[in-house]
């Protein structure tokens, strides 16, 4: 709602979309003369008075709009990829996480697929809940057959529910507004996800006696017959698991996707708790990378040798053809030979590697946004602190605040706009060197608080002019 | 309330069919991620013979966040604060999901044998233990037998 362009900038849009581009890619200047409608609506909603200066642009408007767009789509399409479908498969695996887990999903779908279709990460396997080794293979197979593709439980919670820093006030900021918007959003986008992995799962069930996606009874016994307990979710798979690099420990994937950076903190949490009234200072956040779980060695990583005699799902064979299996897993160099022989309608591009040596796999390949989450919640305290000392600020700055006020604030949107194509700049490039991250760091920051001190100084000089006319 | 993840429930198995002598863990029956906790006092310790009363708490995102876990008797210690909380690194920042509900308890288990006034929760009474050790300590055994003796 807060994103409806005004006239002004919705024209603009229409006769010369390429503009709108040219804006994104230059972040160039629009006159004035725009700004003033543009903004007008946005400054109202803030519920503060609308003065000449402290607008937004109308570039800065449209820049917004396309961001957020951009963000709604890497959403969806980051939603829909944790969906498991019974034809996405990977040697009797699935691209996507059986659902054992319901939060910290935030991981980066398209590397992960990737990597798991490279053969450099094991599959999400369907886990067994028990196992008992006196089960005969019939009444093993029989257990497999039921598996669902997806833990029957709903899929996902609606994460990152954190209690918003407005709830407790009388006159929310606009961005609450936006936080709310955006939370009913994510909760439509994943009662839709939960939907579509239902219809999915009615799918398998009405393809399991036709599809050629359906592994075989020989493939399921390959994998599960000798299965092996993955020592954090206590579940069984089969038993060629990613291992930690470190102490050879085994991890399934699901398991392995969860493992992440701490959240941004402050150095030693204990100083902080010590001292509440204290806040931390904003570039002293940081974030190390993930220790192994098992030994506590830096830097977690997995490595992942697939099984020779598997080839079976995207570029490989069909599930359903897979007849390998000999009661002990032992195949000879013949058969390895049919394998590769049936193995013809395999699409070129999509043909696994199975690498001689296997690759480190880390935490931070899967989470690559971790320096940007830190970096943005370097910047979110910047602003609280801003805002604290803006109006310890306000206590000392007497009156005549209009031409102050104005003369910072053409400076302000100024550097706004410089900021903003500065931080584009940093995304695009994924991984922008630390000094370059810096420097836009420290002009948000700056930019935080020149906006805390005018909004403050605003709000003084409504307030006396409130008093002046009693 | 969603269905407990068979982590939950294979370790709670474990738990009685394999218990850590000195520590009990019980599920509360409405909830299965609730547990009430006791712990026997180390031998050689000013907690020695005092049997103390936690509870813990297995968040939704446990295994991939601590347990939660508090003293619910009384105890004097450097590393447990007036509300029963623990100062332990493992229920904090070196948390890691391979640890389980019996590791962490083995580790309060040991804290108590083991005080830490460096490192403190409660910033008076480590100023007591720092000031003067066998006075602290004498509190410490005061405590135990006031508030964590054996109810037969
Ligand atoms: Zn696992
Ligand atoms: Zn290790």
């Amino acid at each position: 709602m807060g994103n409806v362009p005004t006239k002004e900038t919705r024209s603009r849009s229409n006769t010369d979309s390429s503009s709108v581009s040219d804006f994104i890619t230059s972040g160039g200047a629009v006159s004035i003369q725009n700004t003033i409608a543009a903004s007008s609506r946005s400054s109202q909603r803030r519920n503060t008075t609308s003065f000449n200066g402290h607008q937004r642009s109308a570039s800065s408007e449209l820049r917004r709009m396309k961001r957020q767009q951009e963000k709604d789509n890497a959403l969806e399409k980051h939603y829909h990829q944790l969906i498991v479908k019974f034809n996405e498969h990977v040697d009797g695996g699935y691209l996507a996480p059986f659902g054992t887990y319901k939060s910290n999903l935030d991981y980066n779908c398209d590397v992960v697929r990737r990597l798991i279709i490279e053969g450099k990460l094991s599959p999400f396997f369907t886990p067994l809940q028990d196992f008992d080794e006196s089960w005969t293979d019939e009444e093993l197979y029989i257990i497999l057959k039921q598996l669902p593709l997806h833990a029957l439980e709903p899929g996902f919670n609606d994460e990152e529910e954190e209690d918003d820093v407005d709830d407790h006030k009388i006159h929310k900021s606009s961005n609450f507004y936006k936080r709310q918007e955006e939370k009913s959003k994510l909760k439509a986008l994943i009662a839709r996800v939960k939907e579509a992995q239902k219809v999915e799962e009615q799918r398998y069930l009405e393809s399991k006696a036709t599809s050629t996606d359906m592994s075989s009874r020989d493939l399921l016994l390959r994998l599960y017959r000798q299965p092996r307990e993955c020592p954090i979710c206590f579940l069984y798979y089969p038993s060629h698991l990613n291992v930690s690099k470190c102490c050879l420990q085994p991890i399934c994937t699901e398991c392995f996707v969860q493992i992440k950076r701490l959240d941004p903190h402050p150095p030693h949490e204990e100083q902080a708790n010590a001292n509440p009234n204290e806040p931390p200072l904003p570039h002293t956040l940081i974030s190390e990378p993930a220790s192994c779980p098992y030994c506590a060695s830096p830097n977690f990583g997995v490595t992942y040798v697939p099984p020779k005699d598997l080839c079976t799902g995207i570029g490989g064979i069909k599930p359903s053809q897979y007849k390998q299996y000999t009661g002990n897993g032992d195949i000879t160099d013949e058969e390895d030979e049919k394998v590769s022989r049936t193995n013809k309608k395999t699409p070129p591009a999509m043909v696994r590697r199975k690498s001689a040596t296997p690759e480190l796999i880390t935490i931070d390949m899967i989470r690559p946004d971790w320096e940007t989450k830190l970096l943005s919640a370097r910047n979110k305290l910047a602003r609280k602190a801003a805002t604290a000392s803006a109006i310890h600020a306000s206590n000392l700055i007497i009156s005549d605040s209009t031409e102050s006020a104005s003369g910072v604030t053409d400076d302000t949107r100024r550097r706004r706009g410089s900021g903003e194509t500065g931080r584009r700049r940093g995304n695009t490039a994924g991984s922008a060197s630390n000094s370059n991250l810096r420097s836009i760091e420290d002009r948000m920051i700056e930019e935080a608080l020149r906006l805390s001190i005018i909004d403050e100084e605003i709000r003084k000089k409504k307030a006396e002019e409130e008093e002046a006319k009693k | 309330m969603a269905a407990l993840p068979k982590r939950i429930i294979k370790e709670t198995e474990r738990l009685v069919s394999d218990p850590v002598p000195g520590i009990t863990a019980i599920p509360s029956e409405d909830n299965l991620r609730y547990f009430e906790v006791t712990i026997d006092g180390p031998n050689h310790s000013p907690y020695a013979d005092g049997v103390f009363n936690l509870e813990l708490y297995l968040p939704d995102d446990y295994p991939m966040c601590a347990p939660k876990v508090r003293f619910l008797t009384k105890i004097y210690h450097p590393n447990i604060d007036k509300l029963g909380r623990i100062c332990l690194d493992v229920l904090k920042d070196n948390w890691s999901p391979a640890l389980q509900i019996r590791t962490i308890l083995l580790s309060i288990q040991a804290l108590l044998g083991a005080p830490n006034p460096d490192d403190p929760l409660a910033n008076d009474v480590a100023d007591d233990w720092k000031k003067d050790e066998k006075r602290a300590i004498e509190i410490a055994k005061e405590w135990t037998l006031k508030y964590a003796t054996k109810k037969d």
